[in-house]
């Protein structure tokens, strides 16, 4: 074992996830407890740190990426597609942190860590996202789910916050000791806890049944935090429980380090031989149809809005393990930039939530009434981000799910195409229903009294981060292949070595 | 030494049946803290199964150093867990999760 120090080149290369977990560390010291007047200075300084933090990685990331070698150090790699996930991860979690200021501002703030626990959970998922050692994988894993567990909670002064906290811990609990089964099993069947190395043991190990009880577990893992039908049960009640913008960054970062982890994992149909490929492949075409019909047809029944967006996510989850059914380089590309889109679309989505004001339990259509007319701008932006999310042209959206559609048909999947192409538009449903709430419903006389009676609501920030992302929804559907090209294609030529 | 010779069947039964055992206990009981150490059993029984692998492949140090880390992880498990038992207790007084079913639609 050479455990030499890392060189400059390797401290450079993991300055991107020590920078997140060091301000973690740090901002829990200045949270004491003082006076009203200093601690409003507090939390502006906490707040800086937090984004200093984030804008440090995401220079060291920037910085790295004009390289052409791609480091490594022990067990981590920080390749392009490490990269693309760091920048990914850094700028949801920047989204949501400005969008919290105002969050914790309309809803009251709550004494706490929650910026902490955010960049612990930023640097776990950028662990997780660039190994392919199971231990390191599994920390990861636990590094990013701990402390989500506990932001889920961070509105201790309500009741339904701690349960959704409860049942998410349960649930991911059950699903991080699945996973760390599967681990096990792998690792004593081959002696080996790399899976990259694991893949090319051809022969024997691969075919034995205790083998793929191995796979399967961690399949449960992974797929628990894509979210994908059957293991979708927690994301309703734990996205309707936590603030609006940390719910948007577990539905876009969880799920986004999840998938590239799984592209780490199984690259491909043929990586992992001709007797497990098929299997793997099997089981992600039933998560994938099973996903689709799921959760678009429950997304339609839901009155809460909120609900519905996590009812979205889920099916999104569906889109996205399409493309590792048909498993070609591009289709993966076509993930990577459906994720960066998603990113865009789903911070926009939640960010509107704290963008148009709503506190508390309001998240219904109801309380949305006419909310298009009363700001323009962000009726504007949530119209574009909407669209997008339900795939409709020339949107970021619709390229993303055209480019893993194209490649399903080009591998012969064409059913799957189809039934993608009408989960899409059983999707146009929902997401236009919150469209016509926006702008084509009046609001009720005590929507108006209650209005005219609040204070001015302090959303700026929230409204910024909303504008951002319908921006990037608009330059991914118009400028994809610079998008395409300078990010996706090069982290996937990485991954495979096809250069 | 006597009683660690056991063969890697033996010990690999006893992990698998733990393991079953904790998933049970999760889905079947209604009681926070009893799905809540359901949950350790499942952990340990994967520890149980990595260090019989561990000394099946000649005392492999990998496998030695990961059981660390598990214990370290399931301890950090149970901080966060049992927080959030307490922030429910203080709510609604019950440990039940029967009773914890208000974010149904």
């Amino acid at each position: 074992m050479n455990s030499a120090l890392p060189t400059s080149a390797q401290w450079a290369a993991l300055m991107p996830i020590l920078f997140p977990a060091l301000a973690a560390a740090v901002i829990p010291l200045a949270l004491l407890d003082r006076d009203a007047g200093v601690q409003k200075w507090i939390r502006a300084g906490v707040y800086a740190v937090a984004l200093f933090a984030l804008g440090a990685s995401f220079m060291f990331l920037a910085e790295l990426g004009k390289q052409s070698s791609q480091p490594s150090y022990q067990q981590l790699r920080l390749d392009y597609l490490a990269q693309f996930t760091g920048i990914f991860i850094v700028v949801a979690a920047a989204l949501a942190v400005l969008q919290s200021w105002d969050h914790f501002h309309q809803e009251g703030w709550v004494k706490g860590e929650t910026i902490s626990l955010l960049l612990f959970s930023v640097s776990g998922m950028m662990v997780f996202a660039s190994t392919t050692n199971l231990l390191v994988l599994f920390l990861g894993l636990e590094l990013f789910s701990i402390p989500l567990y506990a932001l889920t909670a961070t509105l201790r002064s309500r009741s339904s916050s701690s349960e959704g906290g409860l049942k998410y811990f349960i649930t991911g609990a059950v699903a991080a000791a699945c996973f760390l089964m599967g681990i096990v099993i792998l690792y004593g069947l081959t002696g080996t806890l790399d899976i990259s190395v694991m893949r090319l043991q051809a022969g024997t190990p691969l075919a034995d049944p205790l083998f793929i009880v191995g796979i399967g577990l961690l399949l449960v893992g992974f797929l628990f935090k894509v979210s994908a039908v059957p293991f979708h049960q927690w994301t309703p009640d734990v996205y309707v429980a936590s603030p609006h913008p940390i719910a948007g960054f577990m539905s876009v970062a969880t799920k986004g380090v999840a998938i590239v982890a799984l592209i780490r994992a199984f690259p491909g149909l043929t990586a992992w031989g001709p007797v497990l490929g098929p299997k793997v492949q099997g089981v992600f075409m039933l998560v994938a149809v099973l996903t689709l019909v799921v959760a678009n047809l429950t997304a339609l029944v839901q009155t809460s809005a909120k609900r519905m967006l996590a009812y979205s996510s889920i099916s999104h989850a569906g889109y996205l393990v399409l493309g590792l059914v048909a498993g070609t380089p591009g289709a993966l590309t076509g993930m990577l930039f459906y994720l960066a889109i998603y990113l865009a679309m789903n911070m926009g989505a939640f960010g509107l939530f704290t963008a148009f004001g709503l506190v508390g339990e309001k998240d219904t259509y109801e309380d949305l009434r006419g909310l298009g007319w009363k700001h323009p701008l962000m009726g504007l932006c949530a119209a574009l981000i909407l669209f997008s999310l339900a795939g409709v042209p020339p949107l970021g959206g619709f390229y993303g799910k055209y480019m893993i559609f194209k490649e399903l048909v080009a591998t012969g999947h064409v059913n799957l195409a189809i039934l993608g192409v009408l989960a899409s538009l059983v999707s146009m449903g929902y997401y236009l229903r919150f469209i016509v709430a926006l702008f084509l419903q009046a609001p009720t006389q005590a929507q108006e009294r209650e209005a005219t009676e609040a204070p001015v609501i302090q959303a700026s920030l929230a409204r910024g981060t909303v504008l951002v992302g319908a921006i990037l929804v608009v330059a991914g559907g118009f400028m994809q292949t610079v998008l395409v090209d300078g990010f996706a294609h090069r982290a996937i030529q990485g991954l495979l070595g096809l250069r | 030494m006597d009683l660690l010779s056991g063969t890697l069947q033996g010990y690999l039964l006893v992990a698998f049946l733990l393991f079953l055992i904790g998933l049970a206990t999760v889905l079947l009981r209604r009681t926070l803290l009893l799905q809540f150490m359901g949950i350790e059993l499942m952990l340990n029984a994967a520890n149980v199964a990595l260090l019989a692998f561990a000394r099946w492949r000649g005392s492999d140090l990998q496998g030695t150093v990961f059981y660390l880390f598990i214990i370290a992880v399931a301890a950090c498990e149970a901080a966060v867990g049992l927080a959030l038992v307490i922030g429910l207790h203080r709510h609604r007084a019950t440990t039940d999760a029967d009773k914890a079913s208000s974010l149904k639609q």
